[in-house]
């Protein structure tokens, strides 16, 4: 089985402007990664209109809702890094972590992601990380 | 342990009933509660102004003759007869109109208002005037019937046309539809309920008057002691002796009735008995307890050191029965509910005339059931103390907070200050689809409580619709999601975050786990 969060779903250098851009060129890597079908990125637009997945610490981590779980074909993440905060409806966001979760894998994985952001340096180390390898190998860890 | 774990398979069999019961309970409890404050000002006009009373006052008390010179102008008045066959003026008083009028349209009120909302509280007061004035006896059973059914009638007629009316018609039908129903059930509470409830009223009352007449009262406490423990305490306190108590006050000036649940004396006994003769952690916070217990009011910090000891249920229906048969032989009894169940809240209601026997039939109830317990003690103490059983508290502590069906303030707080359980052990993160932010929170807080050295604490995360009371200790979601969370889990208790990844509430939260973890690790210490 492929790691969750691969190497190719890593960009350090995000281009969107936008919360919704965001969201696309997450949602895009877990397309290409071939681990969701193209409609779930709709569903996560979706997800993020009802309810911001805003996290705190420069964190966002939009999914898709509950229905469209069967859009999913294995659990994926993928980061984005911003250079410049995005506007996230009111919060400033470095870090864009798209998901897609079935049975629970990815859990293990978001858990080890939500601890890395939880500390304001290694926060601050991840949203500053200038290249994919080095935003990778910052967060490789959570894939052990 | 042994006989804890023996004792839960019947428990879990029994189990779907008791809830059920437990739920009655709490619904005659939401009924009874909120106007305790009105019991308990009756109580106090009545000790008072009653012809018996400290200050006996015929114009409040209701017993004096308004047509004498002198009289207090424009207050309200009955005709009444008079010994020599002649009828005179005499004043209504309060103590009369309040148990008649005032505590069941309360109830009936608040009946309503649990079933369906303030209309249905509105409608539930006036079908409940015709059961009072359709009877002779103070209609508590027949509001705690009338006030619900009518609100219920009342839904069920709104569901009608929810939805379907025309614009601005809306207030005219809804006035409209409640002053029907309100007035028809009031007029079929008035013919149709109230000769049954009278009748119900009379075969119970003649019930109890058949147990003192054969000096059977204290034989209640075999079924009541054991109920308390299983939290069943409200369905007969608040469903069958607080409203057979209240008559009983109409009839003779005071009740017993209202002692045989509400007396603090046999859970005080055990508590003295385990702080004299216990072991370990039970010893250690069997002190705590009894202050909780004895001058809060609070029982069920009592009920834990029974379960951990089930055959202690002996020494509590001794307690009990001794407290009865003790105001049986006074004649003493209270002039409205204890609640709490505190020595200051029995003394408040003591009837004038009771003191003696109010107060004996607790010191001997606490003597008995201290004996009875002691006895208990002594003889498994040394088995005890070599199985090492000092532990077992925060086990019955767990089994407490289920017999009741959810935590309790009380088990905890007391238990958290005193040292022994924990009160939370499952914490449930709560969001939108389950599968993201909820997991991070989780996440986030299970390391904090790991890093603080707290093991034993289980959190997970959960999509909010599938919530329910039974999913948590505490359920943690975000702030906009907290109200939806609270109408799938409503009686467990909820925190809002604003932050997922580090808000104050996990500090508040791990602190919280941690004190009464690390007062739980000093008690099992050996």
């Amino acid at each position: 089985m492929s790691e969750v969060l691969a190497r190719a779903a890593c960009r350090a250098e995000g281009t969107a402007r936008t919360y919704e851009e965001a969201i696309r060129e997450a949602g895009a890597l877990l397309v290409e990664g071939g681990a969701v079908e193209p409609a779930y990125v709709e569903a996560m637009l979706e997800r993020e209109r009802t309810m911001t997945t805003f996290m705190g610490n420069g964190l966002a981590i939009p999914h898709g809702t509950l229905d469209a779980t069967d859009q999913i074909r294995r659990s994926a993440i993928s980061v984005v890094r911003y250079a410049e905060p995005l506007d996230w409806k009111g919060s400033p966001v470095r870090v864009v972590v798209g998901i897609a979760g079935v049975d629970g894998q990815h859990l293990e994985v978001l858990s080890r992601i939500a601890l890395v952001f939880a500390d304001t340096e290694q926060a601050q180390r991840v949203a500053d990380a200038g290249t994919t390898d080095e935003l990778y190998d910052l967060l490789a860890g959570v894939n052990a | 342990m042994t006989t804890t774990a023996s004792a839960a398979p019947t428990l879990s069999r029994g189990r779907t009933a008791q809830v059920r019961l437990q739920r009655f309970g709490a619904f005659l409890t939401g009924m009874i509660m909120p106007n305790l404050p009105a019991f308990l000002a009756w109580g106090l006009i009545t000790a008072l102004f009653i012809s018996v009373g400290w200050l006996p006052n015929e114009m409040l008390g209701g017993f004096g003759n308004a047509d004498l010179p002198g009289a207090w102008q424009g207050a309200a008045t009955q005709l009444v007869l008079a010994e020599d066959g002649t009828t005179f003026r005499q004043y209504l008083g309060l103590v009369g109109p309040m148990v008649t009028y005032l505590l069941p349209l309360l109830i009936a009120n608040s009946g309503g208002r649990l079933v369906h909302g303030e209309r249905g509280g509105v409608v539930a007061t006036i079908a409940t005037l015709g059961i009072i004035v359709g009877s002779t006896v103070p209609m508590f059973l027949g509001a705690m019937i009338v006030g619900p059914l009518a609100a219920w009638v009342m839904k069920l007629v709104d569901s009608l046309w929810d939805g379907r009316l025309k614009p601005g018609l809306e207030m005219l039908v809804n006035m409209f539809s409640a002053a029907i129903v309100g007035g028809a059930m009031s007029v079929a509470a008035f013919f149709g309920i109230a000769p049954v409830v009278s009748q119900i009223s009379t075969w119970l009352g003649d019930i109890v008057a058949w147990l003192a007449d054969n000096g059977l009262l204290p034989l209640m406490s075999i079924i009541v002691e054991p109920a308390k423990v299983l939290f069943l305490n409200n369905a007969i306190g608040n469903g069958v002796l607080v409203p057979l108590g209240a008559q009983q006050v109409v009839e003779q000036g005071k009740s017993l009735l209202f002692l045989v649940e509400a007396n603090p004396g046999p859970g005080l006994g055990i508590l003295l008995a385990y702080t004299l003769l216990g072991v370990g952690a039970a010893r250690s916070t069997a002190p705590g307890a009894m202050f909780v217990h004895f001058i809060g009011g609070i029982h069920e910090v009592y009920f834990p050191f029974v379960l951990m000891k089930p055959v202690l249920i002996v020494a509590a229906i001794a307690g009990g029965m001794t407290g009865v048969a003790t105001n049986v032989v006074f004649g003493s009894g209270l002039v409205g509910p204890a609640a709490p169940g505190s020595i200051i809240a029995v003394l408040a209601q003591t009837s004038r005339d009771s003191y003696l026997g109010v107060i004996l039939s607790v010191v001997l109830s606490a003597t008995v059931s201290f004996l009875v317990a002691a006895v208990i003690l002594r003889a498994s103490r040394k088995r005890d103390l070599a199985a090492g059983e000092s532990g077992d508290l925060a086990a019955a502590v767990a089994q407490t907070e289920a017999n009741k069906g959810r935590s309790s303030a009380a088990l905890s707080s007391l238990v958290g200050a005193t040292g022994t359980a924990a009160p939370v052990r499952t914490i449930v993160f709560a969001c939108d689809a389950g599968m993201g932010s909820s997991a991070m929170g989780a996440a986030v807080l299970r390391d904090k409580l790991r890093k603080a050295g707290i093991e034993g604490v289980t959190v997970v995360n959960k999509a909010v619709a599938t919530l329910d009371d039974d999913a948590a200790d505490l359920v943690v979601s975000q702030r906009e999601l907290t109200e939806r969370a609270r109408q799938h889990a409503p009686t467990t208790r909820h925190v809002s975050v604003d932050n997922f990844m580090n808000s104050p509430v996990y500090d508040d939260v791990v602190a919280e786990v941690g004190a009464s973890r690390a007062a739980a690790g000093a008690g099992e210490a050996p």
